[in-house]
């Protein structure tokens, strides 16, 4: 009763293009188990380097600068290089505490593909 | 089968006659989706012996174009036919009538997912075009409320940020993940329950069928039948059977492994918190190389190439397709919209535009909603009823020949009261 035309893949083509779609949408999946099992017996807990106890807290409380620290950045680059209004802000106090870019910075950055032009001009260790 | 006189069904029998009582309403929508030509059939049956998907019982379909004429409806909805045409159109190019069987089916399906979603507003709004405006203000209003009484939300719910976690959504700055995943994870239970009532409506109104027609047992067993159901859904099996327009099978494969793609990294993304096999260390958006980001960047660039394709079908290559309707250019529409602003919210994140980025990730959300919870009224509902309709073919033998059970009460007369009626209904 119903042929397949000569140009759709037959029965079996399309079970076998299932099975390797499937395979596809499992891969990061497993690749996340094998990661997993693998990376299991180095301590992880610490993924963001704790910052140095110079100061007791930061210039704005955690949750703020984990989400907007770059709108604050920004603001003060504005701030600093059209207007010359230098305030309590800079990078400078920021390697007060988080002495490390790699340790601190990077972390998120890295994970998320983020290459912010701080560090063209800014030195941070 | 086994030697047996052909059954008389109560409506082919020449001794009897049948109120038909047209239903006006839904002739005229039939029009508004398949274009007017409708009514042109003569019964010819060049649209069954066309169809290469058709049984050879009581095919379709030749009786389908019937009851659409005769405003039918509660034929059309019980009946499991109109949902294993996969509408290639190939009766619709060899009809000499130019009705376009093809489309009526497409249309008849349209006005069967109305029929069994609710509430009825909802599938009446998600039907027309001049809805459209509300249908997107709806999610706008109520994510914007949300986002705007965020503060006494949080307090009210006893919310507090999670800042020792060191699981990072970029996005939580205004969209916080707690929102998100309340605000979409209610509608999606709302939406399922409403699936869930519709599938079984259109189940139990089959069976009823079946049973009126005296056909009670199933010919396979249920889990079979649901393997061999969604076997045949996956894997595109009546797709590759069209004469005019198989190149669909590639587009809509596309769609389809796109958005399971996707599906599998949301799903992924969204339980980050509660995941063990993260450890605590997550930070969304993923990193460009990253092995999700690359399944969801490939899945959405798959599904974004097969809509294009169906929308450059529709719009080009006119004779192999189906004739417009809104609820086609609604959902290729709202495919669309919800891919471009997806790779615009990851392309503004990696050029760091902020605020822009929340704006279109807005955006993005709207029609991620849209795209969600209108499925039961949507042409997208044909997830829903075409695999029940799969199921139901396997469980009761109709794809080896037997009859379908879209026959429900319709009320049967003695000829000699026909005058009566007739004289009472003047």
């Amino acid at each position: 009763m119903s042929q397949p035309t000569a140009s759709s893949p037959s029965s079996g083509q399309r079970a076998t293009i299932l099975i390797i779609l499937v395979i596809l949408i499992l891969v990061p999946f497993g690749y996340s188990v094998v990661s997993y099992m693998t990376v299991q017996a180095e301590p992880t807990e610490v993924f963001l380097e704790m910052p140095d106890p110079v100061h007791k807290e930061c210039v704005k409380d955690t949750e703020y600068m984990r989400y907007h620290h770059w709108e604050l950045l920004r603001n003060v680059r504005e701030e600093v290089v059209r207007y010359g209004i230098r305030g309590e802000v800079s990078l400078d106090g920021c390697r007060d505490c988080h002495t490390s870019r790699e340790e601190f910075c990077n972390k998120c950055h890295d994970a998320t593909s983020l290459k912010p032009d701080c560090f063209g001009c800014h030195y941070y260790p | 089968m086994e030697d047996k006189p052909p059954e008389t069904t109560p409506d082919n029998g020449n001794d009897r006659a049948l109120l038909i009582d047209p239903d006006l309403e839904f002739i005229e929508m039939l029009g508004f989706n398949a274009g007017g030509n409708f009514k042109k059939c003569i019964q010819c049956g060049t649209c069954s012996g066309t169809c290469t998907l058709t049984p050879d019982v009581k095919s379709f379909p030749c009786k389908e174009m019937s009851w659409a004429t005769w405003g039918m409806k509660d034929r059309l909805r019980a009946d499991l036919d109109v949902w294993l045409c996969y509408q290639c159109n190939d009766c619709s190019a060899r009809c000499p009538r130019g009705a376009r069987p093809g489309d009526v089916l497409g249309a008849i399906r349209r006005e069967v997912v109305r029929e069994y979603s609710f509430p009825s507003f909802m599938a009446k709004w998600s039907s027309e075009p001049q809805s459209l405006l509300l249908m997107l203000g709806l999610p706008i209003a109520l994510l914007a409320a949300m986002l705007y009484f965020r503060a006494p939300l949080e307090e009210a719910l006893g919310i507090v940020p999670d800042t020792d976690s060191t699981i990072v959504y970029a996005y939580s700055a205004y969209f916080p993940q707690w929102m998100l995943n309340l605000f979409f994870g209610f509608f999606t239970v709302v939406t399922f329950l409403i699936a869930v009532a519709g599938v079984s409506r259109f189940w139990s109104i089959m069976e009823k069928g079946q049973h009126l027609r005296g056909r009670t047992e199933p010919v396979m067993g249920r889990w079979q039948a649901i393997y061999v159901g969604l076997k045949k859904a996956l894997t595109h099996e009546h797709f590759g059977t069209c004469e005019k327009s198989h190149s669909r099978i590639w587009s809509h494969a596309l769609v389809m492994f796109g958005f399971a793609a996707l599906t599998a990294v949301t799903l992924w993304v969204i339980t980050a918190p509660y995941n063990p096999l993260i450890k605590n260390a997550f930070v969304y958006p993923f990193a460009f190389l990253s092995p999700w980001k690359i399944l969801a960047n490939v899945g959405g660039l798959a599904a974004l190439f097969g809509v294009c394709v169906m929308g450059y079908e529709r719009v080009v290559e006119t004779d192999k397709n189906a004739q417009d309707s809104f609820s086609d250019w609604a959902l290729i529409g709202a495919v669309i919209a919800v891919l471009v602003s997806g790779f615009a919210t990851e392309a503004l994140h990696y050029v760091r535009l902020e605020p822009h980025r929340h704006l279109v990730y807005f955006a993005h959300l709207v029609f991620v909603f849209a795209l969600l919870m209108y499925l039961p009224y949507s042409k997208l509902a044909h997830i829903l009823y075409r695999t029940t309709a799969l199921v139901f073919a396997e469980r009761y033998g109709r794809k080896i020949g037997i009859e379908p059970a879209a026959e429900p009460e319709i009320p049967v007369i003695e000829r000699e009261e026909v005058a009566h009626v007739a004289a009472d209904s003047q």
